[in-house]
């Protein structure tokens, strides 16, 4: 144990190695695996969602190292202590503020906000627009059970109107929310949505999600078996519609919105709206810039407490 | 007589400038080397409104705004009855008004004996300077002839704020000034004694507590900021935008006061120094991520600027009243580190500790500022910005990282080695959850015990390492004062006073307030019989806190009383002179 006198750890002090062709093997998908058996039910949708979130890393070949998975709370909020990367299993709702704050901080990472739609667009809902339109480059994904599963069965902010659960025993009268449309709303560079009950697809959109440059989203529909029932799966099996949007429609948010609306009943997979904007980071740099530009160079610490000289 | 340290008071409408014309003067002596001291005041208003300022100027170093006015400056008298009662005259304070607009009745008997000058700021803007936005730079230039200010000076301050704008605008100003000392001049006889005598020496800085204490946490390596807009805040967070970039940092204005806190959680989480500053009603909302902070064990520094309360309050005034939910706000046993500045220059060494504090001991750490110093100017001189080290966080040997244990147990401080991501074998999942050493979460009560212990261990060697406290007087006085914060200033002073007059009396200010500098505090108390506790805090924040931490068997009168006007010298030396 030694006490660090450098104030301010950089990259390289911070042990960070090169990614570049070492002539190592490639990761595979138990390289990203820790020790720790979920908590999860059996038939969880969580445990796809898990998986290909190892296989879109070991498939992206990314240093467990240098990536960070943030969470808030809930059952999918679980999901950090089951990656051997970086984690962090935070509050409810928080998982983006902690995430860009890593990701600003440190922008080599890469960062993973993951949670469920309680902790996403209930109780955190008012910091999904505002990572969206930062564009932090990062991935968030909403691991979708319609349900509140931790504090066992309560009605979510996706629960179909007219359901029945422990807090709404008479049925629901609330309206769901949906979570693609609203990101589409907030403006969201990368919008895909995926089942658990299809690990292949799942992890193409993972992947393509954190190879995106800007903030990207993904809907994870993970059905939750012990608390809405053993058809879930089967139900939403029986909704999919996977689609393969051209890339002009896939730059339209219209023609997202209209996709959405088009089918009753249906639920499209996919990548549904990409868009490429600059990221906070560059705008941050630019922002450094500008900043030096005026002053003409970078100030030393005396320098700054000398402008408080009449 | 002249003399050696005078009080100015100005008063008028939002758009008269009386605050500007404050701050010229407070560059003005600073420059010429004199020490000076600024506070303003502010109606709710967002433009225009009724303002207010006083600025104390002298020789030596002050401590505080001192007592009474020795003159005041009236631009607009229904705004002064907006201020009156913050503002105290004595016997003979100067008055000096706008002949357009008389001393209102009421106060004309009152105020027979005052030496009262009636000037035409408003017709000379007008007629002489065609542009009535001149009055407060003509009220200035009267200043310069009536009390003595210094000229060069306030040329130089006009100089430097409109000399970017345009050279037209600077001999505009400069005119203006000419203007209003011409005037008194030719039109004046001074009936009364009160005149800045003084020796220029070298120039000094005029600071902020908050730019200060933004400054601070520069120094001490903080390169990440997030903040929400709050009074009174904000500057920290305008002074951080400013400057931050350009020494490679970020700064992020958040969607919310959680947010805010949230980004510098994550970003201490990457190994970046990071803080976030807010009042009152922002530091309840982060009163969860505090928590957090505490159980996963991350640096934090939290500003809270201290205003009025509680719910909006007073936002434009200052209060003690944040301290109970700065110790203990938050859900659990959650141990946080409280410290507080005494004044302006203190902002800027705080800062410093409060990164040292949080990164060495992985414990979220509150600085507990208030309106009094964030927003008031202060003269400081010059010092050297490395004065303090800086002591960065632990993170885990080589030989650490194999089979790496975040939160091990087996440390004699409650400090483990810290990994941050891009460490190849630190790996492991940090948790609000109670979890073991590896970061696992657990719901054993032998763990929870064992973790909570550890987390608590480094309350010892924080005191042993910081324990930080201001003694002023004599420390064999059987009559002691205590109290924090702000209220330094006018305790010094008035200790300063009575040791002056023959007595002895000592003073504490804890800059470290939890955890406790208990042993310092001993120190203090023996021998002591009897003992002022002063406080703006009607409830008794400071004196509650004292007590739940020891018993004190010397009698206490307890001063106590809300915020909105800081404690006076006069106030502080009656409550003294009650127990002499």
């Amino acid at each position: 144990m030694a006490i660090d006198a450098n104030q301010q750890p950089a990259a390289a002090d911070a042990g960070q190695q090169p990614t570049a062709d070492t002539g190592a093997k490639k990761h595979v998908p138990t390289d990203y695996k820790r020790d720790l058996k979920p908590v999860w039910c059996t038939g969880c949708g969580d445990f796809g969602v898990l998986q290909s979130i190892y296989r879109a890393l070991a498939e992206l070949d990314i240093l467990p190292e240098d990536v960070g998975i943030i969470s808030g709370i809930g059952c999918s909020s679980r999901l950090p202590g089951y990656v051997n990367t970086y984690g962090f299993n935070s509050l409810h709702g928080r998982a983006l503020p902690i995430a860009q704050g890593l990701k600003l901080a440190r922008p080599e990472i890469t960062v993973l906000a993951v949670g469920g739609d309680g902790d996403g667009i209930s109780i955190g809902m008012g910091h999904f627009p505002h990572a969206a339109r930062r564009n932090v480059n990062m991935t968030y994904i909403m691991m979708d059970n319609f349900i509140y599963g931790l504090t066992k069965g309560q009605v979510s902010p996706t629960t179909p109107k007219g359901d029945t659960t422990v807090s709404t025993p008479f049925t629901s009268i609330d309206s769901p929310l949906d979570p693609v449309k609203l990101a589409l709303a907030f403006n969201v560079s990368f919008i895909a949505r995926a089942f658990a009950g299809d690990l292949k697809h799942m992890t193409d959109m993972v992947k393509s999600a954190i190879e995106h440059k800007g903030f990207s989203f993904v809907h994870a529909l993970s059905p939750c078996p012990t608390f809405r029932g053993m058809d879930e799966f089967k139900r939403i099996r029986a909704a999919v519609n996977y689609v393969e949007p051209s890339a002009e429609e896939l730059a339209s948010k219209a023609a997202a919105f209209a996709r959405e609306e088009e089918f009753v009943g249906k639920i499209n997979l996919g990548i549904l709206y990409r868009a490429a904007r600059s990221t906070y980071e560059e705008e941050t740099q630019l922002v450094r810039e500008r900043s030096l530009k005026s002053r003409g160079r970078a100030p030393q610490m005396q320098e700054l407490l000398g402008e408080f000289m009449p | 007589m002249a003399s050696k340290d005078i009080i100015i008071g100005i008063v008028g409408s939002g758009g008269d400038g009386v605050i500007t014309a404050g701050e010229f003067i407070v560059s003005a002596v600073s420059s010429e080397g004199l020490y000076s001291f600024l506070l303003k005041s502010y109606g709710a208003q967002i433009r225009g409104g009724e303002s207010s300022c006083r600025v104390r100027i002298s020789q030596n170093p002050v401590e505080s705004q001192g007592d009474e006015l020795d003159a005041l400056v009236v631009l607009s008298w229904s705004d002064y009855l907006k201020f009156e009662h913050e503002i105290d005259l004595h016997a003979t304070t100067v008055i000096v008004h706008d002949e357009e607009d008389p001393i209102p009745d009421d106060h004309v008997a009152r105020w027979a004996d005052h030496p009262t000058y009636r000037i035409p700021f408003k017709r000379l803007a007008k007629e002489e300077m065609q542009t009535v936005l001149t009055k407060n730079i003509i009220m200035l230039g009267s200043l310069i002839e009536l009390f003595g200010m210094p000229e060069r000076g306030i040329q130089h301050a006009i100089d430097k704020k409109f000399g970017k704008k345009s050279p037209g605008v600077v001999a505009k100003n400069l005119e203006a000034l000419a203007c209003g000392k011409r005037w008194v001049a030719e039109n004046i006889k001074k009936t009364d004694d009160c005149f800045l005598e003084y020796t220029p020496s070298e120039p000094k800085l005029v600071m902020e507590g908050n730019a200060a204490l933004a400054l601070g946490a520069t120094v001490a390596g903080c390169r990440f900021y997030a903040g929400y807009p709050i009074t009174p805040a904000s500057e920290i967070m305008h002074w951080m935008a400013q400057h931050l970039p350009a020494v490679g940092g970020t700064v992020v204005q958040a969607e919310d006061e959680i947010s805010a806190a949230g980004m510098v959680i994550g970003a201490s989480f990457g190994g970046i120094k990071a803080m976030c500053a807010t009042s009152g009603p922002g530091f309840t909302l982060k009163a969860e991520m505090l928590g957090l902070a505490s159980m996963a064990e991350v640096p934090m520094v939290i500003v809270d600027v201290q205003r009025g309360g509680p719910s909006t309050g007073i936002p434009t005034k200052s209060e003690q009243t944040d301290l109970m939910q700065a110790v203990y706000g938050s859900h659990g046993d959650s141990p946080r580190v409280v410290i507080a500045p005494t004044d302006v220059e203190d902002c800027f060494d705080t800062a410093v500790y409060a990164f040292d504090i949080a990164e060495e001991f992985q414990i979220p750490v509150v600085l507990l500022s208030d309106q009094f110093i964030g927003q008031r100017k202060e003269t400081v001189r010059p010092f050297p910005v490395d004065r303090r080290q800086v002591y960065g966080r632990v993170k885990p040997s080589e030989a650490e990282l194999v089979g790496y244990k975040r939160y091990r147990l087996d440390t004699p401080t409650g400090i483990s080695p810290m990994a941050v991501p891009g460490m190849a074998g630190g790996q492991y999942p940090a948790s609000g959850i109670e979890h073991n050493e590896v970061g696992d979460p657990t719901s054993r009560i032998n763990l929870h015990n064992a973790m909570t212990e550890k987390r608590y261990r480094k309350y010892k060697y924080i005191v042993e390492k910081y324990s930080f406290v201001r003694r002023y007087g004599d420390d064999d006085a059987s009559v002691g004062i205590l109290a924090w914060g702000s209220t330094k200033g006018v305790v010094k002073e008035a200790v300063a006073r009575l040791q002056a007059e023959g007595y002895k009396v000592g003073a504490m200010i804890p800059q470290l307030l939890h955890p406790f500098p208990m042993e310092a505090f001993d120190q203090f108390l023996a021998g002591k019989k009897r003992l002022v506790v002063a406080e703006l805090s009607y409830r008794g924040q400071f004196l509650q806190f004292i007590r739940s931490r020891c018993t004190i068997t010397a009698p206490i009168h307890h001063v106590a009383r809300p915020g909105g006007k800081p404690f006076t010298v006069r106030e502080i030396t009656e409550a003294l002179r009650e127990v002499l």
